[in-house]
């Protein structure tokens, strides 16, 4: 009993300090660091798309350049939201403030900022609705210390500008969402915040450059219908240098079975570059084993939709031209690439946005006569889905072999895993074309993935130090199996991922490379007539084909 | 009884008190949840801080030279690397070592550990300075990927492999 403390002492040791800290007082705090933040829209970009406030600026300098009415362009903008979109609403006025989001989110865990609490963040923007659109707000903005005790504040410049950087250090993975007990999709308040922006001009470059490219060239590397010809026209010659056949792909072919679409980094970035061999190589086997013709298009070239980061109006400009071309071309259905937020665009809202396709049909594959029932209204299946589906009813003939030499784990794509749940099908394949294959720790795989820290539009140059903050946690979980089953690719189905990562790794785990799963399929599957392969996909020594030293 | 002895005695106290102590490099809010002891996976930043502690004053105590120390160093520097510190708070929490070996150490042996700890600190900022390089580095090279990428598509670049430009991160 001698151990336990008397009244006295217990008085003692409680902290009768107030916090000396107010995080809604943000004249202080704000300081937008170089390495944290993104290079604003240049002015051409946001005009192509007649997006309003079209000018240089640049969030460093003191002034903004914004309009004078810019609080009331806020104040309507979001009045119109919480209107029009029930979520937004309910998000606004359910959360309370439980913490269980606080430490799920990669940027906290990478930056320990707490404003990059999940919780936090989206205060940011509460503390505004609170204050302009609930009675409880507009009672206490009267009373002296009421803001403090309401947890609402007006919007000021100093406001506006933290909003700005810390809802750009969201990459919209819902992470956070899968831990709320009232389901928030705090993804949807970045969405909202980000929409707000964008009436303002307050965009950044690495999303308002691509989406103008995407909306005038059809894909967001701004890649011309020729040249994105030739570069698959390359690919094609890699690929008969390394099997012997000839992989030449349809484009713009009317009538043909499928229409596919896969993100441009595919075709123009390494390493994804191999992935869009894989399915290349794929969709040769099937034409000559089993007679399906896919096309490809030069006018929907681009699978991802950055248009998602700025508004779902832009969304649904850039989403439109997969239908078009599917209805022009005439095809059954629509086959995706291996992408990351492409996936939650269709999954999610291209149904009600540029839906239903009723022109196109209920997917059905015809070599195996599975119908995707899950796709029954967008009319689009994933690759993964696509291939795991060949697999299992034994339509692909594979040499495993041939990727002996990758000891492999595979990173959920944020939206491909929580937006569609698309968990299985991958690793279904990876299993199939692969015989080294170890997951990371539970809790940071399936819908529990940690993101790459780069995805909705933060994956620029210039904020490197919140890129690589941000993927500490996956990079942990990497370091963990690279150490302890001597991992040394890392798969994943997303075109941000390839790049994101392959840098990810350069920083955190030198060792492992970053390969799409298509890439491994390539390298696997038997071409009819190819001849015998020394070399894979990257044009190294097929494993056994080593040169002797 | 040697400097390393009381070293190896005082292990438990002085990684407490300095793994507490870097932590709250950390703003209040953030250190409560980032100084919790919980599944690796679930907090990098605690976890990997501890064990780079506990691995640093392992090596203190048996034989170290500057290499190993920058090598034991290099998971928590990496990590402060491409957080919002100066370069000197980056490197502030190996100062704290000494503070902390006031108070847990033998006074016979403070001088000695306080030059001991000197080494430590240099040996972090050597780390320090090369994980700012890499990150530098990565820039450049994403950039490079980009610009060569388009340099080549309009064939201006026939001969130049992207290796060549990426030689700079081998030399």
């Amino acid at each position: 009993m001698a151990d336990e403390l008397t009244p006295d002492e217990l008085l003692d040791k409680i902290d009768y300090a107030t916090d000396s800290g107010n995080w809604l007082d943000t004249t202080k705090s704000v300081q937008i660091r170089p390495g944290m933040y993104c290079y604003a829209a240049k002015p051409e970009s946001v005009e192509t798309l007649g997006l309003p406030n079209a000018r240089s600026w640049n969030p460093t300098e003191e002034d903004w350049k914004l309009p004078d009415n810019w609080q009331q362009i806020i104040h309507d903008g979001i009045k119109e939201r919480l209107e029009k979109f029930r979520t937004f609403k309910i998000f606004m006025d359910v959360c309370v403030r439980c913490g269980a989001c606080a430490d799920k989110c990669h940027f906290f865990l990478g930056t320990g900022d707490p404003k990059n609490m999940p919780v936090l963040r989206a205060e940011l923007l509460r503390s505004i609705y609170r204050n302009d659109f609930t009675t409880a707000g507009k009672i206490l903005q009267k009373i002296p210390g009421g803001q403090r005790l309401g947890g609402n504040r007006p919007l000021t410049l100093d406001v506006l500008k933290e909003m700005w950087y810390y809802f750009f250090q969201c990459t919209e993975c819902r992470r956070c969402s899968v831990f709320c007990p009232y389901g928030i999709d705090t993804a949807e308040i970045t969405i909202m915040a980000r929409e707000l922006f964008n009436l303002l001009g307050l965009n950044i470059d690495w999303i308002a450059t691509p989406v103008s490219n995407c909306y005038t060239t059809g894909n967001h590397l701004g890649i011309q219908p020729h040249a994105f010809k030739d570069m698959l026209d390359f690919f094609v010659e890699d690929i008969e240098d390394i099997t012997g056949v000839d992989c030449t792909p349809n484009y713009q072919k009317k009538g043909a079975d499928i229409l596919f679409v896969t993100p441009s980094g595919d075709v123009f970035a390494d390493p994804g570059t191999y992935t869009c061999q894989g399915y290349l190589i794929l969709f040769k086997y099937l034409k000559e084993k089993y007679g399906l013709d896919v096309t490809w298009s030069t006018y929907a070239s681009e699978g991802g939709n950055f248009g998602f980061f700025t508004s779902h109006e832009t969304m649904k400009r850039l989403n439109a031209k997969m239908y078009y071309e599917a209805k022009r071309l005439g095809v059954k259905w629509i086959l995706g690439g291996e992408c990351g937020h492409m996936w939650r665009v269709i999954h999610q809202y291209m149904d009600t946005m540029n839906g239903p396709a009723d022109f196109l049909e209920v997917p059905v594959n015809p070599i195996t006569g599975t119908k995707f029932h899950n796709s029954a209204s967008t009319k689009m299946v994933h690759i993964t889905e696509f291939t795991a589906d060949l697999i299992k009813h034994g339509k692909l003939e594979l040499d495993k072999g041939r990727n002996a030499n990758r000891i492999m784990t595979f990173h959920d794509s944020c939206n491909p895993a929580r937006g569609m749940g698309l968990l299985d099908e991958p690793r279904y394949v990876i299993n199939n074309v692969c015989d080294n294959f170890y997951e990371m720790p539970p809790n940071t795989i399936r819908e529990n993935t940690f993101c790459c820290g780069s995805g909705a539009g933060l994956n620029a140059g210039e904020n490197m130090e919140l890129r690589m903050a941000g993927a500490l946690p996956r990079a942990t979980a990497l370091k963990h199996v690279h150490e302890k089953y001597g991992v040394n690719t890392l798969g994943t189905i997303c075109a941000i991922d390839r790049a994101a990562l392959s840098t990810l790794c350069e920083y955190w785990v030198p060792e492992v490379e970053v390969a799409g799963i298509h890439e491994l399929v390539g390298n696997a599957l038997i071409l009819p007539g190819e001849k015998e392969r020394t070399e894979d996909l990257r044009m190294e020594p097929l494993p056994g084909c080593e040169e002797e030293e | 009884m040697t400097l390393k002895q009381s070293l190896t005695q005082n292990h438990d106290e002085l990684l407490k008190q300095w793994f507490q102590a870097t932590i709250n490099t950390y703003p209040p809010q953030s250190a409560r949840i980032l100084g919790k002891d919980v599944d690796r996976f679930d907090n990098p930043v605690g976890a990997v801080t501890r064990e780079t502690l506990e691995d640093v004053l392992h090596l203190l105590a048996s034989d170290y030279t500057s290499d190993t120390l920058e090598k034991a160093l290099d998971p928590v520097i990496r990590i402060r690397a491409v957080q919002a510190f100066s370069a000197a708070e980056a490197v502030s929490f190996i100062f704290f070592l000494k503070k902390i070996g006031e108070t847990v150490m033998d006074s016979a042996h403070i001088r000695e550990f306080d030059r001991m700890v000197d080494q430590v600190v240099l040996a972090g900022f050597n780390r320090l300075m090369k994980c700012r390089e890499d990150i530098f580095l990565l820039k450049a090279t994403e950039s490079k990927r980009r610009i060569h990428a388009a340099f080549e598509r309009a064939g201006l670049v026939k001969e130049l492999k992207e290796e060549d430009l990426l030689g700079s991160k081998k030399s």
